[in-house]
């Protein structure tokens, strides 16, 4: 692995070098100027930063990337083979055959196309609530952002305690006021998924209701009151002057959202363990290339995971790009 | 003035106030219901850790639950002694602390250093580094965990002392704060800068003495984020961090280590509770204190992706 990894550094010199020696011919063209003095220190300043990117972040992709299309096993290193596409086989062999895998999917899109909408309305509901003046409002607003702050191993501990099976759980203890029988929320496969996405959203929102303030300070205020002359009502103002206002919040808000809950990984590792209908996408990788040991296959599902994010994102940039 | 303003024909007089109070008490208690819907686990956490099992048994189920077992409060310091020092909670939190310490100074000058870089000089591939910068973020690093921990198990070799790099070094470069450095630093003006320069300074002075006295917000965001990226972080740490149990001082984060306390046969419902009070508390207090900070640094960085 060391050999291999300096190859890849010398490639990625080469590759680097290459763009440079571009830059600087088309340099002219682009009405570009560097200085040599400049252009060094630039080099030496992003040497840290660069060297570590490539040893922590990009070197350990581009291993998941060739791992795909290997057989390696985490516990000998020395046997890798080539197999090219056979992953990739079994990879549909199992989705067509409705396996783990299959499920793995079904649930991380379930649970995207849940929380994404919910968690996202929800912040900026809690963001257009606590904004105004007043102690009651801060105090609010403390409270909303009170759940981020705590630990997902944390939140995913209390809402066991909250679903648990039986009388004794929080939820179960509560609905039986109202004479409705126990309920074992996480086990049912109508319920868990449901559960764990208003526990995320319940747990995320906070942060994203901050960032939408940040958003909402920076409207100007005396648009509200031109509109408020023209005669607008509340849902005008709010369509015509927040919303836009909010454009570039709400796009990046969207992108940060969508692709923490594509890879969402702790709360149905905490909370239900390695099941049928709560195994995610992230989870199914951890397991088959940690618990399993089956590096190569891990890999090819963490490609074609990326491939599907990367190209959500993009066409989520292109939709939402200010026109 | 009064005269003026009532030919103007939006003007609406005071005339309801009444209805501007009920408006107002209606807001507060929506405003208390979600409230309690957000803290009710964790008034549920904290009244749990004040009570012993029975105590807690019999409050299940009933509004007791949420509330503190006053009658005993010898009991809550018997649970919070307990997990502390029965139990080594301190030396967890001291090492995260410590780790986080290092990580947030690492972090704030190796990737403060790269978006002052890319947001202020020309250099040569530069347009590929800010595609990268980009890809990189979009990439989910989950999906490398693996080959990342066959890297950092050869560069460190296997020694126990050693692993502890394993776990501070890769926190130490975060893509996405180099996105927000990069962010913030294009929004502050040149003349700042131009006139440094003029009086001899060179590039990192401008950084250090310029740039980063400028720039409160956004450290505010990086350190928070950064050490509540240390603090909760539990998968990685129990990855690559030995569990020693021959009585030498542990080197388990607190996170990593509440997962094993919590299996202890003998600890009480109350004493978990406890142990995740103390957990949250660091965290809770650092959002309080830093959070005008947070909201600024999101605001004036101008987030576009």
């Amino acid at each position: 692995m060391a050999t291999t990894s300096i190859i890849i550094f010398a490639l990625f010199l080469c590759a680097f070098g290459g763009f440079v020696a571009y830059d600087l011919v088309t340099a002219k063209r682009r009405k570009e100027v560097y200085r040599i003095k400049s252009s060094v220190t630039a080099y030496l300043m992003l040497l840290p930063a660069v060297a570590l990117a490539f040893l922590f972040i990009l070197l350990p992709i581009l291993y998941s990337l060739g791992y795909a299309f290997t057989d390696y096993y985490l516990l000998q290193p020395d046997k890798i083979n080539f197999v090219f596409l056979e992953n990739f086989a079994g990879i549909f062999k199992e989705i067509s055959a409705k396996g783990m895998l299959y499920n793995a999917i079904k649930n991380t899109v379930t649970f995207v196309i849940g929380v994404v909408p919910l968690q996202i309305g929800l912040a900026l509901l809690l963001a257009l609530f606590v904004n105004r003046p007043g102690i009651g409002s801060k105090i609010f607003k403390v409270c909303f952002f009170a759940p981020v702050v705590i630990s997902l191993s944390i939140t995913a501990f209390l809402w066991e305690q909250i679903l648990a099976p039986g009388e004794g759980g929080l939820l179960n203890s509560m609905l039986s006021i109202f004479g409705v029988p126990p309920h074992d929320w996480l086990r049912d496969p109508a319920t868990a998924m449901p559960c764990i996405i208003v526990l995320s959203a319940w747990q995320g929102c906070g942060y994203q209701m901050l960032i939408f303030l940040s958003g909402l300070s920076n409207i100007r205020k005396d648009l509200y009151e031109a509109a408020s002359l023209d005669g607008a009502n509340w849902w005008h103002q709010f369509w015509n002057v927040t919303w836009v206002g909010l454009r570039s919040t709400v796009v990046y808000i969207l992108i940060t959202v969508f692709i923490g809950a594509c890879r969402i990984l702790t709360q149905p590792m905490l909370m239900t363990g390695y099941m049928e209908h709560t195994v995610t996408l992230s989870y199914y990788m951890y397991n088959s290339g940690y618990s399993e040991r089956l590096v190569g296959e891990s890999s090819a599902v963490a490609l074609l995971m990326t491939i599907f994010i990367g190209g959500i994102t993009l066409i989520q940039r292109r939709l939402f790009r200010e026109k | 003035m009064e005269k003026v303003l009532r030919d103007l024909p939006n003007y609406r007089p005071n005339k309801a106030p009444v209805k501007k109070t009920v408006k107002e008490i209606i807001y507060h208690i929506v405003g208390i219901v979600l409230s309690l819907a957000f803290i009710m686990p964790i008034m549920y956490m904290i009244a749990t850790s004040t009570k012993n099992e029975s105590a807690y048994a019999a409050g299940v189920g009933t509004l007791n639950m949420f509330l503190p077992d006053f009658a005993n409060l010898g009991v809550a310091f018997e649970n919070y002694g307990n997990v502390l020092l029965n139990y080594d909670i301190w030396k967890y939190a001291l090492n995260s602390f410590i780790y986080a310490a290092i990580v947030i100074v690492l972090n704030i000058l190796i990737n403060g250093l790269a978006g002052y870089v890319m947001a202020k000089l020309t250099f040569p591939g530069k347009r590929l580094l800010s595609f990268m910068i980009i890809f990189l973020i979009v990439v989910p690093v989950e999906t490398s965990i693996i080959p990342l921990y066959s890297i950092v198990k050869i560069m460190l070799g296997l020694k126990q002392e050693m692993s502890v790099l394993g776990v501070i070094l890769p926190a130490t470069i975060s893509i996405f704060n180099i996105f927000l450095f990069t962010q913030f630093f294009q929004n502050i003006p040149k003349e700042y800068e131009e006139a440094a320069r003029i009086d001899g300074a060179s590039t990192l002075d401008v950084f250090f003495k310029v740039i980063m006295p400028l720039s409160k917000p956004i450290l505010a965001t990086v350190a928070v984020f950064c050490f509540i990226g240390v603090w909760n972080d539990y998968l990685w740490p129990s990855m690559i961090l030995p569990s020693a149990d021959d009585g030498s001082w542990p080197l388990l984060p607190i996170q990593t280590a509440l997962i094993s306390i919590k299996s202890i046969e003998s600890i009480t419902t109350g004493e978990i509770m406890a142990s995740l009070v103390i957990t949250s508390i660091p965290i809770f207090v650092i959002y309080v204190a830093a959070q005008k900070y947070i909201v600024q640094g999101f605001g004036t960085s101008g987030l576009k992706m």
